[in-house]
This record gives structure tokens, C-alpha cells and sequence, in this order.
């Protein structure tokens, strides 16, 4: 026993001196991120987590708003959508040569230049000065011949409302009907890959190296340097069993162009908990289809990615519309089966007619047809700005990408219902809202009524809204049942259940939205409609498909 | 039940031979043709039948099993009136293991959970004989009636309630011709159109396709016992 534990404290010991020569080798303008991967202790699970506080208003979630908003320098549009300053993403027709590609770039922008293109993307990025106006050069660019199509890189965010813990049952499994449909299939889904397009995933343990400057909030408080620090990181027991990751299968992070998509935000990791939760091994959470194998793609960019790069990079820090098109491209081509989207942004609502305008995002939709015209079955968030005034499009905006979802059989948008079937109050509503799944609420049914999955307790991981004098560094090796709820939390539901579809031999996207819809409860107004779609979806009758007479 | 109709058409087959094989050939002898003895007012003739049906709800039985036809065994019992008119009752059954499906973008997709439809018609037919003065041992027939067409489907992890057991009526037109093998041996062939609504259509893949007809186009071999 005695030995047992020496050799724990022995490679604690050797790593932090490692780490310690290491860094101080580091130059002050030296501010890369170093991921020493599978180096760090075992993940804590604190269990059910009930001392965290937070709500859609609460002090600490418009908190973080603004320190992002801070911290990432977007441009908001004259739709008032924000987008990454500097980039412009372009499309080229195939009969362009490159000397009237580079004439159109130039009649755009004075400062355009077309960049080496990035990897798994059928688009180009023309870099242009930060301080142009890049709706305004994209529009320039979709006037001329050569272009199919050109945009802003709009931002994307998840699609989540973090709340308070509980110890209650999970109500939202049942709801779908998952206790039978694991008796049709045990075995959950094994042999299909899930892609998780996220803020990244717990996969594995690393030690972290980050150099923390200071930063400045948004309403002006002054953070201090923290200078170099060992940040433990630890895989999700709960998505990763103890034998190791073998479900994880291709990870890559296109936030900051890494094969390690480390989940720095804890809603990529709670997303993945309802896909693949580990399940009937005594402990914590269940998931929908626990034995999916798991592929991270990191396309959203969380407070911590932009605090670890440094304000020398922050520009290169992802988490745009042209980041959410290679993460599908490259899960499409890597493997996965599924994928989900746990994400959106607000935009006009004919994108469908006129995509060539500002907030569309014709580069997500060629991605997702690209990634369905390979096999892939995509959900998509349904959006959470039922209550929200977001101009100028007004309360309850369109959702861009579960707009398109709409328009591709194969992808599938999905609205949010709480723990009594009712619409969410949050859900987004409209003509292209498909399917619904449990995204939970507060409202009627307290902490009662979220989404518990297993992430971070982000108590250790949100120290930015600490005040000054207590910020710190966060650790991510802690993890508990955490609630959240939001129409994030609905649309892994239906990956989950697609998932188990694919494992049962059904492996066309749009047949899978076709029984998904077929066979779901029917809320709300009879038939299909703007706040349900086609209603709640049901995992067992999905799997059972139907009788010749019944 | 399978191998009736091949032994049926082996036996057919032998039959046509051992009526061509004479004796050693003799002097003809004129002897008294027997007069033809009048036939009863009423017989009663049992059978056993051979059918292969392709079901008109060709889309849902391509989805639960892969193809539109199967194969019904069955029997019953013909009255005959006069040699000329007849009311045949018959009995026979049809079960086929499939799979569980759907049909998406009109193609079919199964999900991998077994289904077995059992299908059991009662049938009460009636029809006219005809007679071929240059083939006497050939007997044409239509005939018409109705049925009575039990429906059975279960499908593994079925909760109470939602396997199918019904029976529902439908009509029947046949037609095709009876040959005397033997005094006492005929052997039947016939085509059956059967139309069975009110069972499939109202739920499941057969809604998806709009098919409500559980009947279909069948052809027949019946051994037929008895004058």
C-alpha cells in the first residue's frame, strides 16, 4: 500500500520539476500554451454539486458574457452580428483562375490577401485589415463573377444556460423513453462515432502550461498577471473509463489548430455526457448512447482559450463560422457517423432565399450538405432567444444554422421542452424548428428541472469572476453532475438516439430524420408546428420502426 | 407443407406417361361402350391447396420482407350439384418472419426487429363447371364469394396492446380448370384475385405507403379428392 502510493507522489514530484525547468525557460513574450498529454493525477468527482449558482440573469452568467465579449475584440456588424475582425470567408467558382481570384480580392479590399487555404475547408480565407469592415468587403466580394459566395466570420456560441446542480433523477432520459429503447439495444451504439462539435471534451489527463497575463473585464476591472502556472487536467471519469480513452477517436481542435481539444468550458463535456455518458456502472449520470465511441472537435473558443493564448494571439483564437465548416468537413471525413452541433447564432430569416447577406453562413451550409452527402447524420441546437430582443431581428430571431438544418434532410433542428413536456421558455420557435428533447427549465420546477450531466464543477474552473484579489488559476481535474439546461442540452438527445439508429443498420441521414419524425410525440398543435416541429423525440419507438399494419 | 406442390407436379408429371404406356398391341375388339354413368345429384370433394400469392400491398410487404409474394397452405371441402355447381369452403394460412420497418423517400429501411404476420383466410366460394366435349377430363370453372381473413402480426418488444389480431371480410373471383388424374384424383390450377380491405392502411408501414388492400393476385394448385 505504502508503495502504491509513492509512486503517485514520486511522478507528481518529477513532472513538477519538469514543468519548473521548463518554464523557466520561457521568455516573458513566450506565451504558447504547452499540453503535456496523459501527464496528471486521476479526475476528482465531487458527485452531485448543489453549491453553484447560476441562472440566465444571474450575476456571474452576464459576467462571463462580458468578459468574452472583452476579450475576444469581434466587430459587431451593422446587423449588430458579431464576427472575427480581419478574416473574410470566400468561396471561389472552380472556373475562377487565381489572377481574377486575386482581382476581386483586390477591387474588395486594399489590404486582401487570399491565405494558404486551411486544412478540411472547400473555402478560402482572404485576410484583410483588422480595422475594415469585413461585411462590407464580403459584400464587395459577392458582387463580382468569381465569387459564389463570401461572408463575415460570424461567431458562433454554445447554446446553454449553466444552472444550479441537484440531486434529483433524470427525468430527461425517461422522458425519451431510453429504458426501453436500451432493452431493444444494449449494446448503445458501439459501433458508431459521434462527433462532438464543441468547445472541446475532458478526454484525457494533461498538465497544462499556460503564462496568464493580466486582463481587463469589460466594465473595466483589472485582472492580475498570474505569470506561469501548472493547471492539472483530467478526463471525465464519466466519459472515460479508467482502462483509457479508446472510445475517443480522432480529436482535433480548430479553436487553436492542436490535435488536443481539451474542453476549457465544461458545456462540450456536459454535451458529450448526454451522447455517451458511461452508464450501469454504479456511479453518477447516464447517457442516451453510452457506448458510442466519441470523436472532440473544438470549434468554440471559451474564456480560458483566450486568457491561455495571450493577447499577441488572441486573433488567432477560433470559434467562427469558418472553424464550424472544417470541424464538419473533418468529422465527415474522419469517421463519425453523427454529429452535433451544440451551437448557433441569430440571423435573418431568409437566408434560404438570399444567402448571400450578412449573418447567413453559406459556408456552414455547404459543410453540412458536404457532411451528409458522407453519411453523417447532424443535429442542430433549435437557439434560446425565445425571450430575447436581439437586433435588428427582433424577440425570438431566426436561428441561422437550424435554419439550414431545415432545409437538408439529414440535419435536424431541435427545440428544448422542460421537465413537463411543455415548450421550454427559452426555445426558439419557427417554421424550421423540426424535433424537440428534453432541454430542461428552472422555471416551474426549480433545479428540479435541468439537464445534470457529469463536467466541471465550475467553481475551479471560473475564477475569472472571482474578484481581483481571489482570481487564481483554475484546475479542471474536478468534476461533478452539473444542471444545465438550454437547447444544447436537447439536441444530444437526438444524436444520442440517432446514434443508436445508425448501430441498428439505418444509415441514411435523411431516413433517420424521416423515422425520427415519424415516430415522435406529437406536442402542441396537432401535426407540426413552430414550437414542437414534429414533436418530443421518442428513442424506443425510433428504434422499434414500424409494423406492416401498425 | 413445402413440398406439396413439387410432389403434386411430380405426380402430374408421372401421370401423362403411365396413361401413354399401352399394352402389346392386340386385335381390336369391339366391345360395348359402357354407358356413362349419370352423375350424382350432390358430392362431396376435399382438398388440399398449394397458393403463391403477390400481395397488392406490394410496398409493405417489400419493406417487412424483402419481397411481394408468399406462399399460403391450405385445405377444404367442395360440394358439387349436378357435376355442373359447386360452393367450396376453404381454410389455409400464410406466416412469414420479416423485420420491423419504414419507409423513407419511398425506399425501405428495416430496423433489425423480427415481425412474423400470419394471415388466415376462411374462404366460401361458389362457381360453375364447364364442359369441353373434345377434353372430358378437363373441367373449366369461375367462380365467386367471400372470405373472412384473420391477420396476426407481433413483433419482438411489443408492449400489450400493440401487436395486431384481427379479421376483417373480403371478396373473391377465381378462375382456371380441374384434370382428372384419376376416377377419384383431380388436380386443379387456378388464379385468385382476393381483395381485403380495412386491416392494413390504417397504421404502420402500409399507411406510409397508402396500401390498404391485405389481398392480392394468387395462383393455385389444388389436389382435389373425390368424382
Amino acid at each position: 500500500m505504502r508503495g502504491f502510493r509513492a509512486l503517485p507522489v514520486c511522478a507528481t514530484v518529477l513532472v513538477a520539476a519538469g514543468l519548473v525547468l521548463t518554464l523557466r525557460g520561457q521568455t516573458a513574450g513566450d506565451w504558447r500554451l504547452q499540453i503535456l498529454e496523459h501527464v496528471g493525477l486521476p479526475a476528482i468527482d465531487e458527485g452531485m454539486i448543489a453549491d453553484e449558482s447560476h441562472t440566465p440573469s444571474s450575476p456571474e452568467t452576464l459576467r462571463r458574457a462580458a468578459l468574452l465579449e472583452a476579450l475576444l475584440q469581434d466587430r459587431a456588424g451593422a446587423s449588430g452580428g458579431h464576427y472575427r475582425p480581419g478574416r473574410v470567408i470566400v468561396k471561389f467558382r472552380d472556373e475562377a483562375a487565381m489572377p481574377d481570384r486575386r482581382a476581386a480580392v483586390r477591387a474588395a479590399s486594399d489590404t486582401g490577401e487570399i491565405a494558404v487555404r486551411p486544412s478540411y475547408a472547400d473555402f478560402d480565407i482572404v485576410r484583410i485589415d483588422p480595422a475594415e469592415d469585413a461585411e462590407e468587403a464580403a459584400s464587395m466580394l459577392r458582387q463580382r463573377p468569381e465569387v459564389q459566395y463570401a461572408q463575415a466570420a460570424y461567431r458562433v456560441h454554445a447554446l446553454f444556460v449553466p444552472n444550479d446542480p441537484v440531486y434529483a433523477q433524470q427525468w430527461n432520459l425517461p422522458m425519451i423513453n431510453m429504458e426501453k429503447a436500451w432493452d431493444i439495444q444494449p449494446q448503445a451504439g458501439s459501433a458508431i462515432t459521434v462527433a462532438v462539435i464543441d468547445t472541446g471534451m475532458a478526454y484525457e489527463n494533461a498538465t497544462i502550461t499556460p503564462t496568464l497575463q493580466s486582463f481587463r473585464s469589460r466594465n473595466g476591472t483589472v485582472y492580475p498577471a498570474l505569470g506561469p502556472v501548472v493547471i492539472p487536467y483530467s478526463a471525465a471519469p464519466q466519459l472515460v473509463s479508467a482502462t483509457g480513452s479508446s472510445r475517443i477517436v480522432a480529436p482535433y481542435d480548430f479553436v487553436n489548430e492542436r490535435a488536443t481539444p481539451l474542453d476549457f468550458d465544461g458545456h462540450g463535456t456536459h454535451v458529450s455526457g448526454t451522447i455517451g455518458q458511461l452508464t450501469n456502472d454504479g456511479i453518477g449520470t447516464a447517457g442516451v448512447a453510452f457506448n458510442v465511441k466519441l470523436m472532440p472537435v473544438k470549434v468554440l473558443a471559451s474564456e480560458w482559450d483566450l486568457l491561455f493564448a495571450g493577447f499577441t494571439n488572441i486573433s488567432n483564437v477560433g470559434g467562427s463560422d469558418d472553424d464550424v465548416a472544417r470541424g464538419l468537413r473533418y468529422a465527415a471525413d474522419n469517421g463519425a457517423k453523427v454529429i452535433n452541433m451544440s451551437l448557433g447564432s441569430s440571423g435573418p430569416a431568409n437566408c434560404a432565399t438570399n444567402p448571400n447577406q450578412n449573418d447567413c453562413s453559406p459556408v456552414i451550409e455547404a459543410a453540412l450538405r458536404y457532411a451528409v452527402g458522407k453519411g453523417c447524420f447532424i443535429t442542430i441546437a433549435g437557439g434560446n432567444e425565445f425571450e430575447d430582443n436581439v437586433p435588428p431581428f427582433g424577440v425570438n430571431p431566426t436561428s441561422v444554422l437550424a435554419e439550414i438544418a431545415s432545409r437538408i434532410p439529414g440535419v435536424v433542428s431541435v427545440a428544448a421542452v422542460d421537465r413537463g413536456k411543455n415548450h421550454a421558455y427559452y426555445s426558439s420557435t419557427g417554421s424550421y424548428i423540426e424535433l424537440s428533447a428534453p432541454g430542461g427549465s428552472e422555471r416551474g420546477f426549480g433545479s428540479a428541472g435541468f439537464v445534470r450531466q457529469q463536467t466541471f464543477d465550475s467553481n475551479l474552473t471560473d475564477t475569472f469572476l472571482l474578484s481581483p484579489s481571489e482570481f487564481h488559476a483554475p484546475r479542471f481535474d474536478v468534476f461533478g453532475n452539473i444542471g444545465y439546461i438550454g437547447t444544447s442540452m436537447a439536441a444530444p438527445h437526438v444524436a444520442g438516439v440517432a446514434a443508436m439508429l445508425m448501430q441498428q443498420g439505418v444509415t441514411d441521414p435523411a431516413a433517420i430524420e424521416d423515422l425520427l419524425e415519424k415516430t415522435a410525440i406529437d406536442l402542441g398543435a396537432a401535426g407540426r408546428d413552430d414550437t414542437f416541429g414534429f414533436g418530443l423525440v421518442d428513442a424506443r419507438n425510433a428504434l422499434r420502426g414500424l409494423g406492416l399494419a401498425k | 407443407m413445402k413440398t406439396a406442390i413439387p410432389a403434386l407436379l411430380v405426380a402430374v408429371a408421372l401421370a401423362a406417361p403411365a396413361a401413354a404406356q399401352r399394352p402389346p398391341q392386340r386385335p381390336p375388339v369391339r366391345a360395348p361402350v359402357p354407358p356413362v354413368p349419370p352423375a350424382p345429384p350432390i358430392s362431396f370433394r376435399p382438398f388440399v391447396v398449394g397458393t403463391e400469392e403477390s400481395f397488392a400491398a406490394i410496398d409493405t410487404f417489400d419493406a417487412g420482407f424483402g419481397h411481394t409474394y408468399g406462399p399460403f397452405f391450405g385445405g377444404g371441402l367442395q360440394v358439387l350439384f349436378r357435376d355442373r355447381f359447386y360452393l367450396e369452403l376453404g381454410a389455409s394460412r400464410f406466416k412469414q418472419t420479416g423485420q420491423r420497418a419504414f419507409l423513407s423517400g419511398g425506399r425501405p429501411f428495416r430496423v433489425g426487429i423480427p415481425l412474423t404476420a400470419t394471415i388466415t383466410p376462411l374462404e366460401v366460394t361458389g362457381g360453375y363447371r364447364f364442359r369441353l366435349r373434345r377434353l372430358p377430363r378437363v373441367r373449366p370453372y369461375v367462380g365467386a364469394g367471400f372470405g373472412s381473413y384473420g391477420y396476426r402480426e407481433t413483433s419482438e418488444f411489443s408492449d400489450a396492446g400493440e401487436n395486431v389480431d384481427t379479421r376483417h371480410s373480403g371478396t373473391v373471383l377465381n378462375g382456371g380448370a380441374e384434370f382428372r388424374l384419376h376416377r377419384w384424383v383431380g388436380l386443379g390450377a387456378d388464379v385468385q384475385y382476393t381483395h381485403v380491405p380495412g386491416i392494413l392502411g390504417l397504421g404502420g408501414v402500409s399507411q406510409q405507403a397508402g396500401e390498404n388492400d391485405l389481398g392480392g393476385v394468387a395462383v393455385r394448385v389444388k389436389l382435389v379428392v373425390g368424382r
